[in-house]
């Protein structure tokens, strides 16, 4: 590992900057329930505003595509590279292979198999690579090792044996003050077990913009609002491969409410955008 | 698509395979840049003043450079288009292009190619995003559909006999994206490599990039590689050590070390197209014109060091009037746009 890895890995694992507590959580949260009930005030009941980092960015940089619907899910390699991006980044770290490129193979052949012999599909996307041809699959491949290949250079991921957790399953909270609204929160990498409190990782295309700060901390916002009980995140690390950005947020009070005006901002843009959509007849 | 594939090469050149293309890319003779973060700073300042900040007080909107759109901004002003960004029109050439770019990833991904014809085009269909051209290939007549699956074929060959196995960790990827963004985001230069191979660069250059083309070399294609490697440089620690240009229908490798000379030959050029492209100047100036418009144009100073246009397949010196005197730029022949 370079010596780039290893610092990036240090910084994983040191002690927090600063302490988050029960009474800054309380503040953190009743700001958000506050602000959030005025941004929704002018939404229907049946509305539920769902926000995670993907709506939270298309909120500030792209509020025209709010007003889009939603195109019918079909599955296609990017939509594979993450899942199946991460789980190489898993086995590499265990020794077995020496790069994503070396893991890809088997660990498709394993996920399929493990589907056919249980008929549970630990992707979902089991069926439909199965059904797919050769040259298609290879695609697939493609794109998964070249996902998986900055974030596996990224860190060194031996030296995080026992305390390292990919493909983290969504964090999700139902503000109560104000029922339409959901906040989902997903990381690609935890690092650290309780008692401890943990690092994230988060891996996003393209270049930072200038809300990456309140975007990287909106994911230990939610992480704290999920499970209160659980130690708060220290710090969240955005990695951004295709501009070569890696950047962090050291979590405290301040960078929690930086995150809850975000989530307030783009829940009022998105009520407004929607309250401007004529309302679509459905057969 | 299948003409004369020795070109000027000496009798009895044999293309590099294996180890020996695998050592030709990995020892260009020079040394390694070392990560220089001044020199990053030197080039992103280049740009910044030079061209970037102008387009960001000027136009107050959003530039994406390509390649691409380079390429046809400091064409000869002949043979220059109106920029139709992510416009293109099919030909075989094209089709082969991106049929062996998928066949490429193939084989560095998986090592094996089954019918080339058949594994191609169910890779280019996979995500929908080259439909189009699918169908246009599709509709093909038959003599035409036949001589594309025959260099497909050719070129599918050559790859799998002759390309190396590259060990898993060097950390190949393909189809490698790269952005930077200048001044505060007015203006983005975007690529997408189609190898890059190495570990991501810390101390010192440890990444190369490689281009596949299907079509013929062109001077042109280390513009294109200067241009990946001046991103490359802009948003990592260090340059990559090495850009090549892999092509396919003969199984040439041409590699170009990175130096700092490229480097900022790439940012000069690189600030020339910006300006085209956002509109602060108009285009090339006498320098610009090629040599054969330049002759018969009247007014028109012949520069000397300009004769090849990107993307213009024939001239004809013997003719009055430039054969490519008609203003059409196709695209570099055999690159998939």
């Amino acid at each position: 590992m370079t010596s780039r890895a290893g610092l990036a890995t240090a910084g994983l694992l040191a002690p927090p900057l600063h302490e988050v507590d029960a009474d800054t959580l309380a503040r953190v949260r009743a700001a958000l329930e506050a602000g959030v009930a005025d941004a929704t005030a002018g939404l229907g009941h049946g509305d539920v505003v769902e926000l995670g980092l993907h709506q939270l960015r298309r909120a500030r940089y792209r509020p025209e595509l709010l007003a889009l619907p939603d195109e019918p899910f079909a599955w296609k390699p990017a939509f594979v590279r993450r899942s199946l991006g991460l789980e190489l980044v898993r086995a590499c770290a265990t020794g077995r292979f020496r790069g994503p490129a070396d893991a890809v193979g088997p660990v498709t052949d394993q996920a399929v198999e493990e589907w056919r012999r249980t008929g549970r599909r630990s992707f979902h996307w089991e069926p439909w690579l199965t059904g797919l041809g050769r040259g298609a699959r290879a695609v697939v491949h493609a794109e998964a090792v070249a996902w998986a290949t900055p974030l596996w250079a990224a860190f060194d991921w031996t030296g995080l044996a026992g305390v390292v957790e990919f493909a983290v399953p969504y964090d999700t909270w139902n503000c109560p003050a104000a029922r339409p609204l959901r906040l989902r929160g997903r990381s690609e990498v935890r690092v650290g077990s309780p008692p401890d409190r943990p690092s994230l990782v988060s891996v996003a295309s393209g270049c930072p913009g200038d809300g990456w700060r309140d975007e990287l901390a909106f994911l230990a916002l939610v992480s704290a609002l999920a499970d209160p009980g659980r130690p708060a995140v220290s710090r969240v690390i955005g990695l951004w491969p295709e501009s070569g950005y890696r950047l962090v947020v050291d979590v405290d009070g301040t960078t929690l409410a930086g995150a809850v005006d975000r989530v307030v901002d783009a829940v009022a843009v998105s009520a407004a955008v929607w309250s401007s959509v004529e309302p679509v007849a459905v057969a | 698509m299948t003409d004369d594939t020795r070109g000027g090469r000496a009798p009895g050149w044999r293309p590099l395979a294996g180890a020996s293309l695998l050592e030709r890319l990995r020892v260009t003779g020079c040394a390694r840049p070392a990560a220089d973060p001044a020199v990053a700073a030197e080039l992103r300042a280049l740009l910044e003043t030079g061209g970037a900040e102008p387009v960001a007080a000027g136009a107050g909107g959003h530039l994406v450079v390509t390649k691409e759109r380079l390429s046809r901004a400091l064409t000869c002003p002949v043979h220059r288009t109106v920029d139709r960004f992510g416009e293109r029109s099919f030909t075989l050439p094209l089709a082969c292009g991106a049929l062996v770019d998928v066949l490429f990833r193939q084989i560095v991904t998986t090592g094996t190619v089954g019918d080339p014809m058949a594994d191609a085009l169910d890779g280019l269909g996979v995500d929908g995003h080259q439909d189009e051209l699918v169908a246009w290939i599709g509709d093909l007549a038959p003599s035409e559909a036949a001589e594309l699956r025959a260099e497909v074929d050719r070129q599918s060959r050559g790859l799998a006999d002759r390309w190396p196995t590259l060990d898993p960790a060097w950390l190949p990827r393909t189809q490698e994206s790269m952005r930077v963004l200048l001044a505060g985001g007015a203006v983005e230069l975007s690529a997408r490599v189609d190898l890059a191979v190495g570990r991501p660069a810390g101390d010192r250059a440890s990444v190369a990039l490689v281009e596949v083309k299907s079509g013929a070399r062109r001077p042109e294609h280390r513009d294109d590689g200067a241009f990946y490697a001046l991103i490359e440089s802009l948003r990592s620690p260090a340059p990559p050590f090495a850009v090549a240009t892999y092509y396919t229908r003969t199984g040439e490798i041409d590699v170009v070390p990175v130096t700092l000379d490229l480097l900022v030959g790439a940012a000069r050029r690189c600030l020339a197209g910006m300006r085209i492209l956002a509109g602060t100047t108009t285009g090339p100036d006498d320098a610009g014109w090629c040599t054969e418009c330049a002759r018969v144009l009247p007014g028109v100073a012949v520069a000397p060091t300009a004769g090849v246009h990107p993307g213009v397949e024939s001239v004809d010196p013997g003719g009055a009037v430039p054969a490519h005197a008609a203003p059409v730029v196709r695209l570099p022949h055999g690159r998939a746009a």
